[in-house]
């Protein structure tokens, strides 16, 4: 079936034009076929009518033609018996005594004498003579002996009566006068039959003359009227038995009519039935069947119109039954595919477009980009304000990444604070770049959450297809790789892939993962690197400084895991097992006898401003028995300046516990002596990009010297960091420099190998000339 | 059919003069003293003048004797026994006679007549005037 049709057909089936169109077959059919049954009940009842006026017609005929005999037998007999009789006399009389004359009560029976003189007669009201009588003038006249059956006439009373009457003749032959019977005309239709022929039909007996001897219709008796034989009768074919035709009578009425001549007699019977009456019935019953038909029709329709109305309704329900199920498929789908928080493609969905997009290049020749990206403050918004937050500033992010693509490019949420996207139909190298940077502004653009500003950044890594990959995997490895390596590289910035980054990313991946266990893996280690005093070189103190046993890598040093650590949080229970094992260090150290040296642990800013911060304090204190005075905290000077007023708040919790504290990395966070004077800290700690310049006579020498000043204005210890050479320790004497530590006295060693310098130190008092020899431990 | 003129006026007589003994006279139905019929339904009665019944339940044929048309007595009995006029008696017989489904009953002349009648036909049944009951015959009950 082609469409066209099939679509038609679909169309033509829905229930608001099926049922009706059923309806309407079925309703034409049901009045299809009761006019059918009307029609055919009509002509059987024509039929009927019919056959009933011919079986009336038929009847009437042999009582009308029995009646004639029975008088014509009597008239006959007075004929005969007359006519052998020489003096004919009380003829009658001996007749009635025998019972031969016909009932008194309806027939007058009378005999007359040539003259019309009446000689005898049953009745006594017979008019005495009838020689003015058409029957007697009949007989005389005429030679023969027939039956001669007169016009009614009217009688006495005033009804019609009919006569009948032969002549009598005398022995020789000649008008002996003649003999008559009369009788009243209704006789002839007092047979009529109100159950057979109606209220309206007919019934009579017409002369072949054309006047009606009597007729009747209903309960009126006529005589007299005329009419034209030969149309009503007609041809008369005695084998025919059924010659009915419809007549319009004189009174108007339709009726089924039959006529028969009389074989014997110059009359022919009539018969009519009334086509009104004889199809009463069928009117009767063919408005039952109309009313039925009707009541039925109507039952039908209200059948069909719920019927049709349920099934609409049925389809309705079904179809958005349908809609729901499709919909809701098409939810689970979009889910499955699209992260909920933001609307973006998730992985999976993201993992099918790049496989696209890589099938799409191949085949067009063209270069695509993989960008991963990750927000890199993401998880101390995320933990400082709560999720909600941090929820919000992903879909922020998710819209603004949104607006620095074009149509054809793609970007997906992977998880996390970690977006990827996916340039396709790359024109240019530097597209991806241009895209990159404009992420980068993007997200630098501050953002709004719970009524404050925040900034976060991020980190991008770049991979194109095909020369940094030609499948699905080696792509987003090196897009992750060239992302890690942003973020090395300082973060806010992007970086493409190239081959040289490999290793270092992925050991740096592989040492976030051994380092969320390294501390529970015991692999951490303290190694310790004296501060000297500038006078008389003896080491007045200790930096505390974190080493990591990695299984594989060996020792690693804090550069390259700090940032790991203090990204992931780690530094937390890192910083406070390193806080624990300086003051336990530092309290065996004392256990032996040696003198007390201050001990330095470094803190970052996340455990700077971990809330915990003093409370753990506090108990590593007295859990360990240190004294909190030998225990300096050193913070850099960028991270004091970062919050000022929550850094003095948790510096002057700090000193009220009564440790010291020292700031790292002086000089180059450009803090005046205004805010510095604000701040409660005991040491200065200058940058060694400074001690760097100190020996130079550069320009930079002049500023080293404002800040020593600047530190010894404050009243504060000042330590020189990173001293390496004669000349810069020579300087820094000379500027009057408290403390010095570096690599030029030492290197950090681990805590027993501490424990013997300092054990040296006490039993030697002479001041310690530098040494080179350290160096080479 | 409609009165004769003659028993018009013997109506009028009737209804003008004196009424004798038979003015409301009572009209009786008779039967033979000897006949074994003595009482009939009115129904009966009816039925059997009118040619409907010609054997009573009993199985005893009977046969009506009429007097004159003109006859005051006659009318008198149709009117009291069935509530027929001689117009609807003479359309009755009309129409029996036309259909051919039946006699009218054998008239006789007057009361002495039916009385005779009777005697000579012990399946008669007649009626005659109250006044001319004599103990040749026996008057019949007729019961509703």
């Amino acid at each position: 079936m082609n469409p066209h049709a099939r679509r038609w057909l679909h169309h033509a089936t829905q229930p608001q034009w099926l049922f009706p169109a059923l309806l309407l077959l079925v309703l034409g059919a049901l009045w299809g076929v009761v006019f059918h049954l009307l029609d055919v009940e009509r002509a059987t009842e024509e039929r009927a009518a019919a056959v009933l006026t011919g079986e009336l017609v038929e009847t009437y005929e042999a009582q009308v033609v029995r009646a004639f005999r029975e008088i014509d037998q009597t008239l006959k007999f007075v004929q005969f018996t007359h006519a052998s009789m020489r003096q004919p006399k009380d003829l009658l009389r001996t007749m009635n005594e025998r019972g031969i004359l016909p009932p008194e009560i309806l027939f007058a029976v009378s005999i007359t004498d040539p003259s019309g003189k009446v000689v005898e007669s049953n009745k006594a009201d017979v008019p005495p003579n009838l020689a003015v009588q058409d029957y007697f003038i009949v007989h005389r006249e005429r030679p023969d002996d027939n039956l001669f059956i007169g016009q009614p006439l009217k009688g006495l009373t005033g009804d019609a009566l009919l006569h009948f009457t032969r002549p009598l003749r005398a022995p020789d032959g000649s008008f002996a006068g003649v003999v008559l019977i009369s009788v009243s005309a209704d006789y002839l239709v007092s047979g009529y039959e109100v159950d057979k022929l109606g209220r309206q039909g007919m019934l009579g007996v017409v002369g072949l003359d054309g006047f009606y001897r009597v007729s009747r219709i209903g309960n009126l008796v006529l005589s007299g009227q005329k009419v034209d034989y030969s149309s009503l009768v007609g041809k008369t074919d005695p084998d025919k038995a059924d010659s009915v035709r419809m007549d319009i009578g004189l009174d108007g009425i339709r009726r089924y009519t039959s006529a028969r001549e009389l074989f014997d007699f110059p009359v022919a019977v009539v018969v009519g039935v009334s086509e009104d009456e004889q199809l009463t019935l069928f009117d009767q019953h063919r408005r039952s069947y109309l009313l039925r038909t009707s009541l039925a029709s109507l039952a039908l329709a209200i059948v069909f119109a719920i019927l049709g109305r349920m099934t609409w309704q049925l389809a309705r329900a079904r179809e958005r039954e349908t809609l729901a199920t499709v919909e809701h498929a098409q939810r689970v789908e979009y889910l499955a595919f699209h992260d909920g928080l933001t609307g973006l493609p998730n992985r999976s969905l993201f993992s099918k477009l790049l496989v696209q997009g890589i099938h799409q290049s191949h085949r067009y020749n063209r270069q695509l980009a993989v960008l991963f990206l990750d927000l890199d403050r993401f998880k101390a918004i995320n933990d400082t304000l709560g999720h909600d937050a941090g929820d919000e500033l992903l879909r922020e992010v998710a819209l603004r990444l949104k607006g620095c693509l074009r149509e054809s490019d793609t970007v997906a949420r992977l998880g996390g604070d970690e977006f990827v996207v996916l340039l396709s139909e790359l024109s240019e190298d530097k597209y991806a770049a241009n895209v990159a940077q404009k992420i980068l502004v993007a997200t630098a653009k501050p953002f709004v959450l719970l009524g404050n500003e925040f900034t976060v950044t991020a980190s991008v890594g770049i991979a194109t297809y095909p020369q940094d990959g030609t499948d699905e995997q080696t792509l987003t490895k090196n897009a992750d790789i060239a992302m890690y390596h942003a973020k090395e590289q300082g973060k806010n910035n992007y970086q493409f892939f190239s081959t040289s980054l490999g290793s270092d990313v992925f050991s740096r991946m592989a040492l976030e993962g051994s380092l969320r266990h390294a501390l529970a893996r015991n692999e951490f280690e303290l190694h310790y690197q004296p501060k000297r005093n500038f006078q008389d070189g003896r080491i007045s103190g200790v930096e505390a400084l974190l080493r990591w046993n990695h299984p594989d890598l060996g020792l690693v040093e804090p550069l390259q895991f700090i940032s790991i650590a203090e990204e992931t949080g780690l530094i937390v229970p890192i910083g406070k097992w390193v806080l624990k094992e300086a003051c336990r260090q530092s309290v065996a150290w004392q256990a032996l006898g040696l003198p007390p040296v201050p001990i330095s642990v470094n803190l970052t800013p996340r455990q700077f401003f971990d809330t915990p911060l003093l409370a753990e304090l506090k108990s590593i204190l007295a859990s360990t028995g240190m004294a909190p005075q030998l225990l300096e905290l050193e913070i850099t000077e960028g991270l004091l300046l970062h919050d000022v007023e929550k850094s003095k708040r948790v510096l002057v919790e700090l000193r009220r516990l009564g440790v010291r504290i020292a700031v790292d990395d002086f000089g180059v966070g450009y803090s005046s002596l205004a805010t510095l004077q604000r701040f409660p800290i005991d040491t200065v700690k200058i940058d060694r990009s400074f001690i760097r310049d100190a020996a130079e006579k550069s320009g930079n020498e002049t500023l080293t010297a404002a800040i020593i000043a600047m530190g010894r204005s404050l009243s504060l210890n000042i330590v020189a960091q990173g001293v390496e050479t004669k000349a810069q320790a020579d300087y820094l004497r000379d500027r009057a420099c408290d403390e010095m530590q570096g690599f030029y006295f030492d290197t950090p060693a681990p805590g027993d190998r501490l424990a013997s310098l300092l054990k040296d130190q006490a039993g030697d008092p002479s001041p310690v000339p530098p040494s080179d020899g350290l160096l080479e431990e | 059919m409609k009165l004769t003129g003659k028993f018009l006026s013997l109506a009028l007589v009737f209804g003008l003069g004196t009424h004798t003994g038979t003015a409301d006279a009572a009209v009786v139905a008779v039967v033979s003293a000897k006949s074994g019929i003595s009482t009939l339904s009115e129904n009966e009665l009816t039925d059997i003048f009118l040619g409907r019944l010609n054997r009573l339940a009993g199985g005893e044929l009977v046969s009506p004797v009429d007097q004159p048309e003109d006859a005051a007595v006659r009318e008198e009995f149709y009117l009291k026994f069935g509530g027929k006029s001689q117009a609807q008696l003479k359309a009755h017989w009309s129409k029996v006679i036309f259909t051919g489904r039946g006699k009218p009953p054998k008239r006789v002349a007057n009361s002495a007549e039916v009385k005779k009648h009777v005697n000579d036909n012990p399946n008669a049944i007649g009626y005659i005037d109250s006044a001319d009951v004599d103990s040749s015959v026996k008057v019949l009950q007729i019961g509703k």
